[in-house]
């Protein structure tokens, strides 16, 4: 289960310069993990204790990963990690 | 292109607040480490507090007064923002049990919103960046901030909106020039789009890759309070929040006043006011303080609050704990009711997020937040000609006619 992960630019030069990486995972856990496994510059960036940090926004498909529950990517094909924005 | 601020004011740098790197004040807008949140961090050992008052108070009729607390200098071509007028509300006090109670009305801006002072100093760092391109995620006052500074400036400008934004916002934003896109879906949806945008258009997003001196901006509307107030910090505060920005930038303006030597170090609660429809903030306050749980689909009559994942949520939690102060949630028909006590009382028109204050304000004075009777501030943001209006306490249309009128009116003239 192939998922094409999208980084913003501020991302890039730590992995490798890449826009978009494509990783094998059926969670963001496994997406977690196959990121510090592959990408440790990137993981040291946008993970805390092994998950994705609290000022990062990740988005699955479109939707906020917040509200995945599980954070299941089964059948899904685009993860996008994005910093925090301000408002309104 | 780099250019760098420190030598031109008392800026050191962006401090990330997430592993408190300090870097240089270049064109990043996230840590270079870590990813997190920068914020701008100044020097103020050495400053005399009498010579900064004293160059405030010389300074222009604006929020750019305070030029020794902001990390970019004004701009030559933009209009006058902020310094608007902080009215003592007797009325409106005694009608919701506050004792000393003041109105922030900054619905006086130039596009009526607080958020002309974020876009102004946005704006500033987008010309020294020489960029010809400004843009935002709006829930509808950011759109009309930025789309009147752009043509004040002559720049071209994007703003994004949820298609159910307001349709006067929306008319506004237009007027002054700037390309309105209206987005099917929530704010957050509005951002995610924006935030791949911003990253593939290099325009100055000012809520995005501007976005450490945007928020600075908002720091403001608390220098404008001390010191209209006599250089002292209100008792209270309690401010509308939507994203956080204004309520995390505020506390960080009582720190920076206090670091200055500009103030007394004396209590400052701050309190944050949402709508029950959209309320992650408040709702993690009054639950004891806990991480924010985002809400997917907002629904409420004050749109401009309608943030369901606020980026700036678990900090204002922190803030708040920290300051001693609390939060409401108030409900669509106590923001409509608030909107009218404050008309009613002290003449000031707000959009329903100064409902929602009001509303809010009115329930902690019930819990007895506001028992110590110091001064309370309420932030009202928005003006009503721009929000919805409640019509419902609109009498019958009558012909010019004097006997029609009181027929008509015969329970108001009583």
């Amino acid at each position: 289960m192939s998922v094409t992960v999208r980084l913003a630019t501020p991302l890039r030069a730590a992995a490798k310069g890449e826009a978009t990486i494509s990783v094998e995972a059926v969670d963001l856990a496994a997406l977690a993990g196959e990121i510090a496994a592959r990408y440790p510059e990137l993981a040291a960036r946008v993970l805390r204790d092994g998950e994705f940090g609290r000022f990062v926004n990740v988005f699955v498909d479109g939707e906020d990963a917040r509200f995945l529950g599980d954070g299941d990517l089964r059948g899904k094909r685009t993860v996008e990690i994005l910093p925090a924005m301000s408002g309104g | 292109m780099t250019i760098t601020l420190e030598r031109a004011t008392r800026l050191r740098g962006l401090r990330c607040r997430a592993c408190h790197l300090l870097q240089p004040a270049d064109t990043r807008y996230v840590c270079g480490d870590c990813y997190g949140p920068v914020e701008p961090e100044y020097d103020f050992s050495g400053a005399d507090p009498a010579a900064i008052r004293d160059r405030i108070a010389k300074g222009p009729p604006s929020l750019w007064r305070y030029a020794d607390l902001l990390p970019v200098a004004q701009p030559a071509s933009h209009y006058p923002v902020g310094w608007t007028t902080l009215l003592p509300a007797p009325r409106l006090g005694r009608e919701l049990g506050i004792a000393s109670c003041f109105v922030k009305d900054d619905s006086r801006n130039p596009s009526l919103s607080f958020k002309d002072r974020p876009v102004a100093l946005a704006l500033a760092r987008a010309l020294e960046l020489g960029l010809d391109t400004i843009a935002c995620a709006s829930t509808g006052n950011l759109a009309g901030a930025v789309a009147a500074a752009a043509a004040r400036n002559g720049l071209r400008a994007f703003v994004f909106v949820p298609a159910t934004t307001d349709e006067g916002k929306i008319a506004g934003a237009a007027a002054y020039g700037a390309t309105v896109v209206r987005v099917l879906g929530t704010y957050d949806q509005v951002n995610r789009l924006c935030a791949r945008l911003a990253d593939e258009e290099g325009w100055g997003f000012v809520n995005f890759t501007l976005r450490p001196y945007y928020a600075e901006g908002s720091k403001t509307i608390l220098f404008e309070c001390a010191e209209q107030l006599g250089w002292r910090l209100p008792g209270h505060v309690v401010i509308p929040v939507g994203s956080g920005a204004l309520l995390t930038r505020t506390a960080t303006a009582a720190a920076q006043l206090r670091d200055a030597g500009l103030v007394e170090d004396t209590p400052f609660r701050i309190h944050a006011a949402q709508p029950a429809g959209c309320a992650p903030v408040s709702d993690a306050v009054l639950d004891g303080y806990r991480e924010v749980r985002p809400v997917r689909t907002p629904e409420t009559v004050a749109r401009s609050l309608a943030i369901g994942t606020p980026a700036d949520g678990d900090g204002s939690v922190t803030v708040i704990r920290e300051s001693g102060g609390s939060a409401a949630s108030v409900s669509d028909a106590d923001v409509l009711d608030g909107c009218a006590v404050l008309a009613r009382t002290e003449g000031v028109l707000a959009e329903p997020a100064g409902g929602v204050v009001v509303a809010s304000a009115r329930a902690l004075s019930t819990r007895g937040a506001f028992d110590d009777d110091e001064p309370v501030v309420l932030y009202i943001t928005g003006n009503g000609y721009k929000g919805t209006l409640a019509a419902e306490s609109l009498g019958p249309a009558i012909a010019a006619d004097a006997d029609e009128f009181r027929a008509a009116y015969r329970e108001v003239l009583a």
